[in-house]
């Protein structure tokens, strides 16, 4: 959980006109605080989350300011923040808690199944450390369960009937109920992907008027993508001129290059040498490209030649504005092709949202992005060094770099499973042996006198004896034959194929089933053991019982069709039940001797 | 029911299709369980050897199990095998599963002869009484040259040296099949002749066995007899001598004609006689399964159409004869040449450009054997267009109509023959005789349809 | 019959090698006696035989200090029976085989053993497959070679090199090995060396039934074995052992040269002399692969 706790400068305002408390706001999970900066001011709040019934804010890109306004039933608390990424992680925390309180409302009727539970395990006798479960980790259970189906199934099957109880149950999925999976950050705008050097001016056919529309996200964006207006912005406009004169000249730049008109471009950019930023080609830009074109894998083979250029030919070329962007060789200085401008903008929007402040000031914006870009062109020049020392050189005489050793992982636990499953085969197989050694230990000399007796006895008597009964060979041939037909079905002729593949899906979903739910009650049988408690023997009675059951099911999908295939997979489970009815029943006679005679429980 | 019916042209074919009383009875000899055992495909032999133990009938199922996807075909042929040879008894019992059991006969005698060994047949003649046994390069050219002589009897070459003891009707029988005489004519070696002339030794050797085994009942003597006779004389050992006492009369009979043939070569002693089995004989038990016998090549053709054998054989010599002209005969060498006008001679006799070709390649000397093509291409190229040549016209039997009594009658027949594919000519549209020409093999349906349509 | 038969040779023509596992330590304290495994062998031997009599059958000894041909089907002449009692073929081996355990008792230096000591494998897969090299080359026309491993003693680890380098010398010139094992539990050696050369590793269930597993099995010649599924081993320990102390490992460290096997670091390979760098307990280590199923 990444913040149980929010801190935030705001104002507070009983209504909307109110001029607004400035204070600071604390939010947690169950209640929200605010204390004015003024400690005398009466505007103290101590408001529990569960009182509150709706919540709304002003939206980002409109003309309110950012304002959270939480509403109980009589009145409302108006929040006013300093920028609206205060208001939005504010919301989002507020959304966070009314749930869960609004969960909390509902956790009587959610928590029945935990009674029936608890009743069950009353009658049995024992009390239950049963834990006391807040309301959001009861909500949270319940989206668990509606998430997964399969988990829903086993919840159903062992806590609804009485098998486990809800905290034994739950006990073993700490972890899913620790995951962060209500606590997701929330997503992050991103740069707008359209060209926002297309602004196009609005012409209305009357007025010899051309008017730009402009917003602080526009704004944000021609910083981003022209450093040079940017940089012009930070010298030019508290000291030289207003912010509109600013925009009104850029605009006018952008005007001139839109009619394409180079000369007239020129003559005014001699006359207005601010102008003349905005027309000439951005040198922060160029040099970047400069060095962009430097720090290129120097294995690239970047050249290009006449053929690569269709753009001088009919029907090929970029159109802009319903003309082609031409080569004009004259005012090179003042040409802006569009190949340039794409790759600017592209760059920027990979780039990302680096400034994350409010837009609404292009001053700071401005002053943010300054700063973003210093911090990444470190970074990038670090980059680019380690890029350049790892290709240019021949790699042998490099210093090695160290590959990490990659991880180890198991694509799919069903491969993992089947070879269990072979394995327990082959012990299975190797436990019916005869070939055990015979214990025994003789001297050399009878060792091999024992053997020259063996080849003498043969000599002797002749191979009479050497024919195989017919019954010991039927078993024999039958035994063989089982084996081939079963290899022939475990590992059919794609490794990929696996026996649970060849049987028809109500089956197949049957045996998956039955697989979880054995996982499940092994793994509570077992970390039930030593059983030190009275509890504990209860809950191993339940659990065989339950095992015992699923035992007899797994009997029954044997006498199917695909006896053979079907048997393959049964038998590890059943191989791993007996293993568990094992242990119970030595643990079980082991108890009944140490307590003479006082068995714990009437479980057979 | 066994599915695939194997074509018969080898020894064991002719055991199988024994009656069954005198199979069983033929299983009775041990010899002849382990010549069967052997002659058997792969497969076969395997389930034989895994049922050697077992005496409760296994399932067909169990036992196709073990076949892969690629392998159902040839399972099949040895299942089928098994059965037709009586060594499998298939049952279909009450559940509709079939089973197979071991012969029980076969299988006693399997287990005995691996258990304590080959009983030889009969016990060789003490080295004291046979003072002149012949060594065994002496058997062995004796072997080969009786069946070379035997051979060129056979093919009637005008080469024979000394004319073996064999019956004229006896080569006769031989002969049928291999030779076609037209009234009057040499006698010609056909087609199957030709083929049977580039067989190795052993392959004609069985080929004439089994000639001489279905002519046996003409002669008065019993096929299953002579069958384990054969079988029988091939366990006995190369080189040694037998008495020829221990044979019945009717073996006796057998074993003169035998050593014609160069499968025993029999000497005379001062009160005994007995007969010396060749390698011949021995190898009459030798797998007839596979197909990939060969022997050592011979044949050195050059691009100039020269060909030149290493061989001392005068068979060979007549073979080569057959297709190219023999220029000059050396001790160990024969030079020949292969022209125009031997190769159509040789298409006269039936013989076809690639059966000729074949014989070059797999005849060829091992020198040339590794090189590919062993035979160079143009040659090949040259005796395959020489055969086209003669080919410009094809024949095919047909029967011609006429005098139809409508022009319907004419079109709808002439539909009908279209109809079968068979129509070979027809009258001109414009021409008022109305006649057509159909494959003789429709003829039947012509008729029937002519005749339906007369009513 | 000293030169070879009439080169006829069909599918399924087959030259089996025989290695026959003679340790007198395995056969004393083995639940099946040597008597009943010598006669199940010998046994097959003759169906082999039987069979197709191009069938060439070749039985190499592996003793405990040596092992040593006893008997080629090629140069023995005799086919008949020992009066009646055995195949001849039988008795002649039986008498190679005592001759060689009396030999190999010989050569035993006291004091050597301890628990059971393992029979020499990979001096018995050398000799046969030096005398399948030598059939290859006899000309174009020969028997298909196969080995049969009959064994019954456990892995000696330290053979491991060397029976490594012969099973991927079957490998490189298609030799099939197939291994029965006798023992009380798997063979690391004989399950990789069939699993690498596509051979059979079978461990009987039975072992008084022995025939029938290699008459039902083993008999299988290799022309067949394209129609037949044979048994197929179900995991093959795939552990190596170290080249250092000969111990069987799950993680070691390989020489990125020539790919010895070490269990602990070591300043040089003393394989191909490399020198390693310092190890780096995280990242050094290299596991090796310890299990897997065999792929189809």
């Amino acid at each position: 959980m990444s913040c149980r706790q929010v801190v935030k400068r705001a104002s507070y305002k009983s209504k909307i006109k109110d001029p607004g408390t400035p204070g600071v706001l604390t939010m947690t999970e169950n209640k929200f605080v605010f204390r004015p900066n003024d400690p005398s001011s009466a505007a103290k709040l101590d408001v529990e989350f569960k009182h509150i019934t709706g919540h709304k804010n002003t939206k980002e890109g409109t003309d309110k300011p950012p304002w959270l306004n939480l509403s109980d039933k009589d009145r409302s608390y108006i929040f006013e923040f300093g920028s609206f990424h205060d208001l939005h992680v504010c919301r989002d925390f507020v959304g966070n808690a009314l749930a869960k309180s609004g969960e909390a409302a509902k956790a009587s009727s959610a928590a029945k199944p935990t009674s029936a539970a608890k009743t069950t395990s009353e009658k049995s006798g024992v009390t239950l450390p049963d834990e006391q479960l807040s309301t959001a980790e009861m909500q949270l259970r319940m989206k668990l369960l509606q998430e997964d189906s399969e988990l829903q199934k086993l919840h159903m099957q062992f806590v609804i009937s009485g098998v486990l109880t809800e905290s034994e149950f739950w006990a073993t999925r700490k972890k899913l109920l620790d995951g962060d999976s209500r606590t997701k950050s929330k997503q992050r705008v991103g740069f707008r992907s359209s060209m926002i050097l297309d602004t196009k001016p609005m012409t209305d056919g009357r007025m010899n008027k051309v008017t730009f529309n402009l917003t602080p996200e526009i704004k944000y964006q021609i910083f981003a993508l022209k450093p040079a207006v940017h940089q012009a912005f930070l010298t030019l406009v508290p000291s030289k001129m207003t912010e509109k004169d600013f925009w009104t000249k850029y605009f006018r730049a952008e005007y001139l290059h839109s009619t394409r008109n180079a000369v007239a471009a020129a003559a005014e950019a001699a006359e207005d040498e601010e102008l003349a930023i905005f027309l000439k080609e951005d040198a922060i830009l160029a040099s970047e490209a400069r060095r962009k074109i430097r720090r290129v894998d120097p294995t690239l083979d970047m050249e290009a030649d006449q053929g690569d250029d269709y753009t001088h030919l009919p029907d090929h070329g970029i159109f802009r504005d319903g003309s082609k962007d031409v080569t004009e060789l004259q005012n090179e200085l003042y040409r802006r092709t569009l190949s340039q401008d794409l790759n600017r903008q592209g760059a920027v929007v990979l780039q990302g949202r680096t400034v994350d402040v409010d837009l609404e000031d292009p001053r700071t914006v401005a002053e943010a992005l300054m700063q973003s870009r210093r911090e990444s062109d470190e970074s990038a020049e670090q980059e680019r060094l380690d890029r350049i020392t790892r290709m240019t050189e021949i790699e042998d005489l490099q210093e090695h770099h160290d590959h990490p050793v990659a991880q180890l992982c198991i694509k799919d636990p069903r491969d993992y499973f089947d070879t269990q499953q072979v394995n327990a085969l082959k012990t299975l197989d190797d436990s019916r042996t005869g070939t055990e050694q015979k214990k025994c230990s003789l001297t050399t000399e009878e060792a091999y006198g024992s053997l020259r007796e063996a080849i003498s006895k043969i000599k002797s008597i002749g191979l009479k004896n050497s024919t195989v009964a017919p019954e010991i060979a039927i078993t024999v041939l039958n035994g063989l034959t089982q084996n081939i037909s079963s290899t022939k079905y475990q590992l059919g002729k794609n490794p990929q194929d696996s026996v649970l593949d060849s049987l028809p899906n109500k089956t197949k979903e049957e045996l998956l089933h039955h697989w979880i739910s054995i996982q499940e009650l092994l793994r509570h049988f077992w970390s039930s053991y030593p059983i030190t408690t009275t509890y504990l023997s209860t809950k191993v009675g339940r659990l065989k019982d339950a095992m015992s059951q699923i035992y007899r099911q797994l009997e029954e999908i044997k006498q199917s069709d695909f006896r053979h295939q079907v048997s393959l997979l049964v038998r590890p489970m059943h191989q791993a039940l007996d293993a568990a009815f094992q242990h119970f029943d030595a643990d079980l006679q082991k108890r009944a001797a140490r307590s003479g005679g006082e068995t714990p429980n009437g479980n057979s | 029911m066994p599915q695939v019916r194997i074509i018969a042209k080898n020894f064991m074919d002719m055991v199988a299709a024994l009656p069954a009383m005198k199979l069983d009875k033929l299983y009775e000899n041990a010899f002849i369980c382990e010549a069967i055992l052997r002659s058997l495909p792969p497969l076969a032999k395997k389930y034989v050897l895994q049922m050697l133990c077992i005496e409760v009938p296994v399932t067909a199922k169990s036992m196709e199990e073990w076949v892969l996807p690629d392998g159902v075909s040839k399972h099949r042929v040895a299942i089928d095998r098994l059965i037709q040879l009586r060594i499998f008894t298939e049952t279909v019992d009450r559940k509709r599963e079939t089973t197979y059991t071991l012969n029980p006969i076969f299988q006693t005698n399997l287990k005995k002869l691996l258990l304590y060994g080959v009983v030889l047949p009969r016990e060789p003649m003490p080295s004291n009484v046979t003072v002149r046994l012949p060594s065994s390069e002496d058997l062995e050219a004796f072997a080969l040259g009786q069946w070379e002589c035997f051979l060129l009897q056979l093919i009637n070459s005008s080469q024979i040296e000394r004319p073996s003891n064999i019956s004229s009707s006896m080569m006769k029988i031989f002969q049928r099949g291999l030779l076609s005489q037209r009234d009057k004519e040499a006698p010609r070696l056909t087609e199957s002749g030709f083929q049977f002339l580039l067989m190795d030794t052993n392959a004609q050797l069985w080929y004439i066995i089994r000639e001489y085994i279905s002519n046996s009942e003409e002669r008065g003597v019993d096929s299953a007899d002579l069958i384990s006779f054969l079988l029988e004389l091939s366990f006995h050992v190369t080189g040694e001598a037998y008495n020829i006492n221990t044979l019945t009369e009717v073996q006796k009979n057998t074993i003169k004609d035998l050593a014609d043939l160069g499968l025993v070569k029999l000497q005379q002693g001062r009160k005994d006689s007995w007969f010396i089995p060749t390698r011949l004989a021995t190898n009459l038990s030798v797998s007839l399964t596979d197909s990939s016998s060969r022997k050592q090549g011979f044949v050195v053709v050059e691009t100039n159409f020269r060909l030149y054998a290493y061989s001392t054989s005068k068979l060979h010599c007549e073979i080569l004869r057959l297709f190219s002209r023999v220029e000059y005969q050396l001790p160990n060498l024969i030079v020949g040449a292969i022209t125009k006008e031997s190769l159509y001679s040789a298409f006269e006799n039936g013989i076809t450009a690639d059966q000729i070709i074949s014989f070059l390649q797999q005849n060829a000397h091992p020198r040339v054997a590794e090189r590919v093509p062993s035979v160079p291409e143009n040659v090949t190229d040259q005796i395959r267009l020489w055969e086209t040549d003669l080919n410009r016209v094809e024949m095919t039997p047909a029967y011609h109509y006429d005098g139809f009594p409508s022009r319907d009658l004419f079109e709808g027949a002439s539909d009908f023959a279209r109809g079968y594919n068979a129509l070979l000519w027809e009258d001109p549209e414009d021409s008022k005789k109305m006649s057509l020409v159909v494959k003789a093999e429709n003829h039947v349906h012509m008729r029937e349809y002519l005749s339906r349509q007369r009513q | 019959m000293a030169s070879a038969p009439s080169k006829l040779y069909a599918d399924d023509v087959s030259l089996l090698m025989v290695l026959l596992d003679t340790n007198p330590f395995f056969w004393s304290s083995s639940s099946l006696p040597f008597s009943v495994f010598l006669s199940h062998v010998l046994t097959f031997l003759n169906s082999i035989l039987l069979l197709n009599q191009l069938n060439q059958v070749v039985v190499i000894a592996t003793g405990y200090n040596s092992c040593s041909y006893i008997y080629d089907s090629s140069t023995s002449t005799n086919q008949g029976s020992d009066n009646g009692r055995m195949p001849a073929r039988c008795v002649n081996l039986l008498q190679k085989l005592e001759e060689f355990v009396i030999e190999d008792e010989q050569l035993i230096k006291e004091g050597l053993r301890e628990g059971i000591a393992s029979s020499l494998l990979s001096g018995s897969l050398s000799m046969a497959l030096c005398y399948i090299q030598r059939v290859f080359r006899s000309g174009p026309l020969h028997p298909q070679p196969r080995i049969l491993c009959l064994q019954g003693s456990s892995d000696g680890p330290e053979q491991y090199v060397a029976i490594m380098n012969a099973i991927f010398s079957a490998q490189r010139s298609v030799v099939p090995i197939d291994s029965c094992y006798m023992g009380s539990s798997n063979s690391a050696f004989l399950q990789q060396a069939s699993y690498i050369t596509g051979g059979v590793y079978l461990k009987p269930q039975q072992p008084n039934g022995l025939f029938q597993y290699l008459s039902t099995v083993f008999a299988t010649d290799l022309h067949s074995r394209a129609f037949l599924q044979l048994p197929k081993s179900l995991g093959v320990d795939f552990r190596a052992s170290c080249f250092c102390h000969k111990k069987t490992i799950d993680m070691g460290y390989i020489c990125s040269v020539c790919l010895s096997i070490f269990c602990k670091h070591h300043k040089k390979c003393s394989t191909c002399g490399s020198v390693f760098g310092q190890a780096q307990s995280d990242v050094n280590s290299t596991s090796n692969k310890k299990r897997k199923t065999p792929e189809t």
